[in-house]
């Protein structure tokens, strides 16, 4: 895998991601703090008259708009990341651990049907029926992560649980604990962190897609996905509603693709040094009792 | 090497399996409705004739399992249901949204491989130098991009600022292969991640093929190196990319309905999307019950190829 | 120089970041020849091997001539899968090289001429049914195969010298067998053959000439007679010593008995000790392994002996609780054990303990070794964190490992040295029975030979100790009291060892046991 990440001095990888997503993120994080009062509505889709960025579809100013809109897109792909592993985690753990057969079953089988239904598609068929609001879009985001994090979780422990060292563990009696968090825990933790990062990428992917789609978010939310939709209407009179949005979302997913990456790449090079890659030919047949 | 036979009996038992969820679960959501679903349906200021019409089309008086298996055995005859709202059957509502969907879904596969392995390879080729980083740093960067944002900014730039194509299909009907200018971003955008990852996928096992013992091997023995890259990587690094291409499947029908929405297009994301405004559930219903099995199918044919490629055979059920 | 040579080296010097990790070797191989180059791993016989091919680790700075004739050298791994594409037929990988030979006008008449060549050089391999070999993929081959192929590729290409790379590390008695014989059948067809092994039976039975190495330099070389009956330098006499020769009746007085187990009312020796009745173990749906009865008495040593994939590991992970998908008994004392480890009792686990044969892979990397070993002690003897320190200390300190050592993480210790500690940890619960699993394959000889004379002394020492090795290496087993052979998972033939070895009664021990004197 190292081959995946290589060719990119990380210093400056780094500062080229970190440029990236430094305006998205600082706007997302502090932007409410500036926003100030709302203003008495103007006339729809105009420019100038006091207005820096013009307004928006119902007269608001489209800058306190923008002020106000990543925060919802953050926290929510933050909640719903969390939350996905919060659920992931155990049943990922108990799957990889467990010795029977059937209790692994029955928590990955209905994880596997899950996985053939698209993710947006979920979440759409969801919200048909339950309409949720703000705060219903983090779980459901985090329902279609779930499948797909519990299968990771699952591999990269049932990996670690089948080594000799967990073995020997077992033969000196450990405690459950011992090896169950101290060992095996400890050993999918880099893997964990990487794919953190990828799955948060994705989970702004989605969230931002489906507040587009009109998903957990009402029609006149400050979000930013739902302003690069409701201002398309006025895309040839008023084009910075719809183009500063977008800009912003593009620059938060691409700089928060680009800033992981690098880490990973800064990760595996550490692990490089320390000579650990060079041991993975040792684990050889011992998985096939629990695999097939 | 486990029998293909066997191997393919498990693989398309594990689809139907797919099916069957995926169509217990459609239902399964709607049973979970709270209180009264006909009531709850009606929409904020509830009609009573509406509740009623809504009851009886869903047939809501009977119990669950037998409309489960009366819709069950209405989808293996073909017959998805009928919409809440218009009286329509749901398969006429599929049958007109499935040509443009069609159109763009298979256009975008037929650009997508070429584009993909050829952006692979080249970065492959060329590694650590200005175009691998180029391309790198690209189709990383844009990956994560989600369609909507890049399609309004590619609409504002060439429609709006050089008006070189149309910003959307609006007026062109069902009738897009007539326009293909209306066809050209549409494409570009539902491209955007698949072309990215696949290149990605392909870059990294070019690099991993030509670093491996039997690449070495074959430079030792004089095998020129156009042969090695080509006839003797290539087949190892699409191996793992063709498999990918599985969980691409699910972006391009998560990138259709976006897409299908962005440029007003009348696919069925578009009937989607207007049936989940409209709550006509059995619609709903319907099209993800399409949408499923899409998917399902999909996959099995993605891993079949990822075994021709791999003859190994590391592709398990 | 030398007129004869097709290959020469001359003060070739590998210097990475600074450091040399070959200097000042020379070397000349004649055609038909085979030169051995040997000694432990680091002592640069592979770097030295690979310059003859023009390879380099990267980022080396190299000094000196290498020159080889027509510049065509084959090169053999250790591990032949590695270089066969396993994307490509064997046809297609073998017609790659070929084409490169002819020159023929005609598109048709190169393509048979290729297909002739393909196929006298797979004939010269001993590759028969070469037609049917040709569709098939690398891992739907044998190892032994896969080994051929990769000589016959070296045969198309017309090379002049093969370097053939530790052919033989693992392998089998017989197995190694028929790589000598493929070897030396490369060599009558007055091919160079350069040797990198440290497996000195192979060296015995091949070399023309040795070359013995030792951090990157030549330590000495020598016609291969004069190598074996005269070596001129002390490190050369080490190595040559360092093959586990001595039989396993040495009185065990001078080793210095274990004074905990001194005291202890134990079973003497000839008490039952470990028995299997009626075995069968599973993988899936497949038994791969049945044993209808063995047994191990206290104080004694039974070595398992079989190729790979003759059902051995899986013995001994049925005995030590590790593989539970078995029926028949495992009993101690004539009282069976239970078949998972997570059903036995501290005092059963501490009973059956069992030692890998990946030492670094049996550690967890993020703890000092010696809080690993000591947890046996207050895990199973419930003894007190520090006593469990004191003895764990003491005991690695008994196998030669200093106490500066044993407080770092695995990382910072050798194979040899992980292998010690693992073989502390195991011996920390006072073992009843102790399985090791080819706990020496991946050592040099010396490390080897050093754990191997501290386990032998193990049921020596402690009479109530019974010693399971698992291996396939034939000197090992010589040194055990019984030995037991199995062969695709069947035990074929079992008795004591000197019997097993020099009157077999099974006609597969027959054979392992001549490929092994044979080599010997």
């Amino acid at each position: 895998m190292s081959a995946y990440l290589d060719g990119r001095p990380g210093r400056g990888a780094y500062a080229f991601a970190l440029a990236i997503v430094a305006v998205p993120l600082a706007l997302a994080l502090f932007g409410p703090l500036f926003a100030g009062a709302p203003d008495p509505r103007a006339t729809s889709f105009t420019l100038g008259g006091g207005h820096w960025l013009g307004t928006d579809f119902v007269g608001r100013d489209v800058w306190r708009q923008i002020l106000l809109g990543g925060r919802p897109v953050v926290l929510t792909a933050l909640a719903a990341t969390a939350l996905a592993y919060l659920v992931a985690l155990p049943i990922g753990l108990t799957a990889a651990l467990t010795h029977r057969g059937r209790l692994e079953e029955l928590l990955i089988r209905p994880l596997d049907i899950l996985l053939a239904v698209p993710s947006l598609l979920l979440i759409l068929l969801v919200a048909t029926v339950f309409t949720p609001g703000a705060a219903g879009l983090a779980p459901l985001v985090a329902l279609a992560n779930i499948p797909d994090a519990a299968r990771l979780v699952r591999a990269a422990a049932a990996e670690a649980a089948s080594r000799p060292a967990v073995e020997a563990m077992r033969l000196q009696g450990e405690t459950w604990w011992r090896m169950g968090v101290g060992y095996v825990g400890r050993s999918i933790l880099r893997t964990l962190a990487a794919d953190a990062g990828i799955r948060l990428t994705g989970v702004l992917y989605l969230v931002a897609t489906a507040a587009f789609l009109g998903v957990g978010v009402a029609p006149d939310a400050a979000d930013w996905a739902v302003m690069v939709d409701r201002n398309r209407t006025g895309l040839f009179v008023q084009p910075w509603a719809v183009v500063v949005p977008a800009l912003l979302i593009v620059a938060l997913t691409t700089g928060s693709n680009l800033l992981f990456d690098a880490a990973l790449d800064d990760g595996g090079r550490a692990e490089r040094k320390n000579g650990r890659a060079e041991r993975k030919n040792g684990r050889t047949e011992r998985k096939k009792g629990k695999w097939t | 090497m486990r029998p293909l036979r066997s191997w393919l009996a498990r693989r398309l038992l594990l689809g139907a399996a797919q099916t069957v969820a995926v169509v217990l679960l459609v239902f399964a959501l709607t049973e979970a409705l709270p209180g009264d679903a006909a009531v709850a349906l009606a929409g904020d200021e509830p009609d009573p004739a509406r509740v009623a019409a809504i009851r009886e089309t869903m047939e809501l008086d009977r119990p669950a399992t037998a409309r489960l298996l009366d819709w069950a055995a209405g989808l293996a005859h073909g017959d998805l249901g009928t919409s809440l709202v218009s009286r329509r059957p749901v398969s006429a509502y599929v049958a007109d949204g499935f040509g443009p969907t069609l159109l763009l879904a298979s256009l975008t596969v037929l650009l997508l491989v070429p584009a993909g392995v050829g952006l692979g390879v080249l970065a492959a080729r060329h590694r650590g130098r200005l175009a691998d980083r180029a391309i790198s740093t690209v189709t990383l960067g844009v990956y994560a991009v989600p369609e909507f944002a890049l399609g309004v900014l590619l609409v504002t730039v060439f429609a709006l600022r050089l008006g070189w194509l149309p910003p959307t299909a609006v007026g062109y009907g069902t009738d897009l292969l007539g326009h293909p200018a209306a066809l050209v971003l549409p494409v570009l955008v539902l491209l955007s991640r698949p072309v990215c990852s696949l290149a990605r996928m392909v870059r990294a096992g070019m690099i991993e093929a030509l670093a491996s013992p039997y690449a070495a091997q074959a430079r030792r023995y004089g095998i020129p190196g156009a042969r090695i890259r080509y006839a003797h990587a290539l087949p190892n690094a699409v191996a793992p990319a063709a498999q990918h291409l599985a969980r691409t499947v699910d972006w391009l029908l998560c990138g259709v309905i976006v897409v299908e929405a962005l440029f007003v297009i009348p696919g069925l994301g578009t009937v989607l999307m207007n049936a989940v405004a409209e709550r006509d559930v059995p619609v709903v219903q319907g099209l993800a019950v399409v949408f499923g099995v899409i998917t399902v199918v999909l996959n099995i044919g993605a891993d079949l190829v990822t075994r021709g490629f791999a003859p190994r055979g590391e592709v398990t059920a | 120089m030398d007129v004869n040579a097709v290959a020469e080296i001359k003060d070739l010097r590998v210097e990475i970041d600074g450091r040399a990790v070959v200097d000042n070797v020379s070397l000349s191989v004649a055609p038909g020849r085979i030169t051995a180059l040997v000694g432990p791993s680091g002592s640069g016989k592979t770097t030295t091997g690979l310059a003859l091919l023009g390879e380099y680790p990267p980022g080396a700075r190299v000094t000196g001539d290498v020159r080889v004739a027509e510049g065509l050298v084959g090169y053999v791994p250790q591990h032949p899968a590695a270089v066969l594409n396993p994307a490509r037929r064997i046809g297609a990988l073998l017609h790659d090289i070929a084409r490169r030979q002819v020159r023929h006008p005609r598109r048709s008449e190169r393509r048979a001429e290729a297909r002739e060549r393909v196929l006298a050089a797979l004939a010269q391999a001993q590759l028969p049914d070469a037609e049917a070999l040709l569709h098939r993929y690398p891992h739907q081959l044998s190892g032994g195969q896969q080994q051929r192929v990769v000589l016959a590729q070296a045969l198309l290409l017309g090379a002049r010298v093969v370097v053939a790379d530790e052919p033989t590390t693992g392998q089998d008695a017989l197995t190694k067998r028929r790589v000598v014989e493929r070897l030396s059948a490369v060599a009558e067809r007055g091919i160079a053959v350069v040797l990198l092994s440290h497996d000195l039976d192979v060296v015995r039975a091949l070399a023309d000439e040795v070359v013995v190495m030792r951090a990157g330099r030549v330590v000495e070389s020598a016609p291969a007679e004069r190598m074996w009956t005269a070596p001129a330098h002390p490190w050369t006499r080490t190595l040559l010593a360092a093959r586990p020769t001595t039989p396993p009746s040495t009185p065990p007085g001078d080793v210095p008995r274990d004074k905990r187990q001194a005291g202890e009312a134990t079973p003497g020796p000839g008490t039952p000790g470990l028995r299997v009745r009626g075995l069968a173990a599973r993988h899936g749906a497949t038994t791969v392994l049945r044993t209808a009865g063995l047994t191990v008495r206290s104080g004694t040593c039974l070595a398992v002996v079989g190729r790979s994939g003759s059902g051995k590991t899986t013995l001994a992970r049925c005995l030590a609780g590790l593989h539970r998908d078995h029926d028949g008994e495992v009993l101690l004392d004539d009282s069976p054990l239970p078949r998972s480890l997570r059903s036995r009792t501290r005092e059963q686990l501490a009973a059956v303990q069992y030692v890998f044969q990946d030492a670094r892979a049996a550690f967890d990397e993020h703890r000092p070794v010696l809080d690993q070993v000591a947890r046996t002690a207050s895990r199973l003897r419930g003894a007190a964190p520090a006593t469990a320190r004191a003895e764990a200390e003491a005991t690695l300190n008994g196998l030669g490992l200093a106490p500066d050592l044993v407080r770092r993480l695995p990382g910072q210790l050798s194979g040899g040295e992980l292998q010690r500690a693992a073989l502390a940890r195991a011996l920390l619960a006072r073992p009843r029975v102790l399985v090791c699993d080819e706990v020496t394959s991946g050592l040099d000889p010396i490390t080897r030979r050093d754990i191997l004379d501290r386990l032998i002394a193990l049921p020596r020492d402690h009479t109530d100790l019974a010693l399971i090795l698992i291996t396939h290496d034939l000197d090992a087993a010589a040194l055990a009291t019984r030995i037991a052979v199995l062969e695709a998972g069947e035990l074929i033939e079992q008795g004591p060892a000197h019997q097993v070895l020099t009157t077999p009664s099974h006609p597969f021990t027959a054979d392992l046991t001549r490929a092994w004197s044979a080599l010997t």
